[in-house]
């Protein structure tokens, strides 16, 4: 193929491909699941990688909703745990790391098993 | 008398065997495809626009570049888009549009165009950006945080993150058959490890890169993962699992080979790629990086000046009677 042609293919892939690009990320955002699979949970302390689905599935540890999302109403969407909880702690609402840590840890100490050590859930 | 013919050659006008960069680089794109297509099959439309964006990113920068030094036009060799596509090949499906034209600006600009443009950038354009975005934007390149939201049928922990925090027992759901079949979360085109070999073998059958380099790196790779893994097989994984996770397959055969960064003589390639395959799992295994690729193969393209001067073979040097 002679130069010329060569770069017309080249300015013909460039538009079709940014269009296409354009397109796959205008039109088809990632969309998140109604019920969350994993979440990242941020830390200074080293980030937490929270299988949710594990934890509330039947096929998992199968863990009521009701157990971690306490303000929830029958029939209602449980809301995020960030809702209430604050990095700090306001109107004596528990700060979001004291209240992962009693609800991870009271759990994982009751049922006898998950990661106590910080170093197993602060990994990532 | 030496009969011996040493070399044969003959007058004007030769003939042109038709080889061109455009065939190389087009060649090197049709090796990539089936792990781009089956990153695109296994993550849907977010990881296509990834892929066609970053390269027509890649073709647009080059473009501009060469209107702005005045130079003619490049893209039409289609070396900018082998960047683009490498570059997204290594990503997560679910990087930001803005984390891929930046990087492609940085692999094509930084990497490639102020050396002088192809064949002229001392290290991989398409690391080099990685390398950047990695250090500047680390979590668009976790992939356990970009991929919280796919659930697709098999562990979706990043196999080397897991390891590395977790020790082996960790990885022990996954089976070397599972892992060249890219049943492993990753970037877009850097899990499928049958796709990679069989493009990486098309590569090396019609010359495109060479043998030499991705079998040390390989080489280097199983023998240092073998080495710490006898040391202690509590800690740290075996060979086999290096070899077909994070980016050790796509660095093999399409990394560590790019032209301008990688040495040109026998006993160099060797050194190169072995020393890069083993410095891959030392920065695995007791570096801060939970993959190594990036890093090691820059850092041996950074050596890989020093190594080509290791025996270079003078023309007609060491030839009796001559």
């Amino acid at each position: 193929m002679e130069i010329k042609a060569e770069r017309k293919v080249a300015y013909f892939i460039a538009i079709i491909f940014f269009f296409i690009g354009v397109i796959c990320y205008a039109a088809f955002p990632i969309k998140k699941p109604e019920e969350p699979i994993r979440i990242m949970l941020t830390s200074t302390a080293g980030n937490v990688l929270f299988d949710h689905k594990e934890h509330a599935s039947e096929d998992g540890y199968g863990i009521e909703c009701l157990e971690c999302h306490h303000t929830m109403e029958e029939g209602d969407t449980p809301e995020a745990c960030g809702e209430c909880h604050e990095a700090e702690e306001e109107d004596g609402i528990l700060k979001k790391s004291d209240a992962f840590h009693g609800k991870c840890k009271i759990c994982h100490e009751d049922e006898g098993s998950g990661p106590l050590k910080c170093a197993e859930c602060h990994a990532m | 008398m030496n009969n011996q013919k040493l070399f044969i050659s003959s007058h004007a006008p030769y003939w042109h065997n038709m080889s061109s960069i455009s065939a190389k680089s087009c060649h090197i794109m049709l090796a990539a495809l089936p792990a781009v297509i089956m990153g695109i099959y296994q993550y849907g439309i977010p990881a296509l626009g990834v892929v066609t964006f970053s390269v027509s990113c890649a073709m647009f920068w080059e473009l501009i570049m060469n209107l702005v030094t005045k130079r003619p036009v490049s893209i039409g060799d289609g070396n900018a888009a082998v960047i683009g596509l490498l570059f997204a090949m290594l990503l997560p499906a679910t990087t930001p549009w803005w984390i891929v034209l930046i990087g492609t600006f940085l692999a094509i600009i930084i990497g490639k165009e102020i050396y002088g443009g192809i064949g002229c950038n001392p290290l991989n354009p398409t690391l080099v950006a990685l390398a950047m975005i990695m250090l500047s934007w680390k979590s668009y390149i976790d992939f356990d945080g970009a991929l919280v939201n796919y659930d697709l049928a098999f562990l979706m922990k990043y196999p080397l993150e897991a390891l590395k925090h977790f020790g082996t027992s960790a990885i022990s759901e996954h089976t070397a058959v599972g892992l060249l079949m890219g049943r492993q979360s990753g970037g877009i085109g850097a899990t499928f490890g049958l796709g990679l070999i069989i493009g990486g073998l098309y590569l090396i059958l019609r010359g495109y890169i060479r043998w030499e380099i991705s079998l040390s790196f390989l080489v280097g790779v199983f023998v240092t993962a073998f080495l710490f893994n006898i040391s202690d097989p509590v800690t740290y994984a075996g060979p086999v699992f290096h070899l077909l996770t994070g980016y050790t397959l796509i660095g093999a055969f399409f990394l560590a080979t790019e032209d301008s960064s990688s040495p040109v003589n026998f006993i160099p390639m060797l050194l190169y790629g072995a020393g890069a395959g083993c410095f891959t799992i030392l920065i695995r295994n007791i570096g801060a990086f939970a993959d190594g690729t990036v890093f090691a193969i820059l850092l041996f393209n950074v050596a890989n000046p020093l190594l080509d001067k290791i025996k270079p073979k003078a023309m007609g040097k060491g030839l009796e009677h001559a």
